[in-house]
């Protein structure tokens, strides 16, 4: 008998947690459209600084919440397919248009971490060329996505994207003397793995399903907690 | 001493136009911003394309005053280079 209602108890929980989990349709949208406002906010509100100054790095800066925003809009725009039609991928359901909206997803995507990590390494790095470099190497992803519908190749992208800005940050971090900044860092890596587990959620759909409510939050948290610096420092 | 930078190069010729009661003739200019002259024709170029200041003729007498955008700049100033500094751009 306890070990009936021991396992009673049990499934409950497990149902309980697995409805939790298995986020609805409301929850994308609202999660889509606080990230989605949180970065035009952002972007909007820096505007004036950067008419005023000129300045690359506020410039890089704001673009990358500008690509935030428009992937974050395909992102919420192919779930919003995925759930009205009950499918598992896009490409599967609609062929054509789902590797476009794929496509411009992973390159939204990929220019936002890359216009990013730019805005703090544009002085290291000045040079015309580097932009256009950003644009083929996104490209060259979304592209890559699109012709391999392999899980390994995801992951592998993925990985090589994260050691990336690992590297990169972390040599910024070692010459970085403001101690103040090594609490940017942390968010921006934490934004930056962050993306990539919504990226992932996209490409493979299901495979994060335990986690998604834990990753929204997270998102959620470090777009709010740059937002709120923004305001802070404009003003 | 510590080289400046763009912005606080703008701010410093701004700021050395509306302490002279907003006009000053361009040969002090040159003087107190402490540009080469190659330089500061560099930086007077830009602040004209950019509105932040502007050229009055008074009987053959060339002066430089400041626009509203420069005044804008010299008040947003700070929290430009505030913002700056936070997101370490």
């Amino acid at each position: 008998m306890v070990s009936m209602t021991g396992r009673a108890v049990g499934q409950g929980l497990e149902q309980g947690l697995g409805k939790l989990m298995n986020l609805g349709i409301e929850t994308e949208i609202i999660y889509s459209f606080v990230i989605i406002i949180c970065s035009l906010m952002i972007y909007f509100r820096t505007k004036d600084l950067y008419k005023l100054s000129s300045h690359k790095g506020i410039k890089y800066f704001r673009q990358s919440f500008l690509f935030f925003a428009l992937a974050y809009f395909f992102r919420s725009f192919i779930k919003l397919i995925l759930f009205y039609f009950d499918a598992g991928e896009i490409r599967t359901l609609l062929p054509i248009f789902g590797n476009i909206t794929l496509f411009v997803f992973m390159y939204f995507s990929s220019m936002a971490i890359f216009y990013l990590i730019y805005s703090v390494m544009w002085k290291k790095w000045e040079s015309n060329s580097i932009v256009y470099l950003f644009h083929l190497v996104a490209f060259a992803i979304a592209i890559t996505i699109i012709l391999f519908r392999n899980p390994f190749i995801y992951f592998l992208i993925n990985l090589l994207l994260l050691v990336f800005i690992v590297f990169v940050f972390y040599k910024s971090y070692k010459q970085s003397k403001k101690k103040k900044s090594h609490n940017l860092y942390f968010i921006y890596l934490l934004l930056f793995i962050f993306w990539i587990f919504n990226v992932i959620d996209i490409l493979i759909p299901n495979y994060l399903r335990t986690f998604q409510l834990f990753i929204y939050l997270i998102s959620l948290g470090i777009f709010l907690s740059i937002l709120d610096k923004v305001i802070r420092k404009t003003g | 001493m510590v080289k400046r930078g763009r912005l606080e190069i703008i701010k410093d010729i701004l700021y050395i136009v509306q302490s002279n009661q907003n006009s000053i003739k361009i040969t002090p200019l040159i003087r107190k911003s402490n540009l080469s002259s190659s330089n500061f024709k560099e930086y007077y170029l830009e602040l004209l394309n950019k509105d932040f200041i502007k050229e009055t003729v008074h009987s053959n007498n060339k002066s430089i005053s400041l626009t509203d955008k420069g005044l804008k700049f010299l008040e947003k100033y700070r929290t430009i280079i505030n913002f700056v500094d936070e997101f370490e751009l």
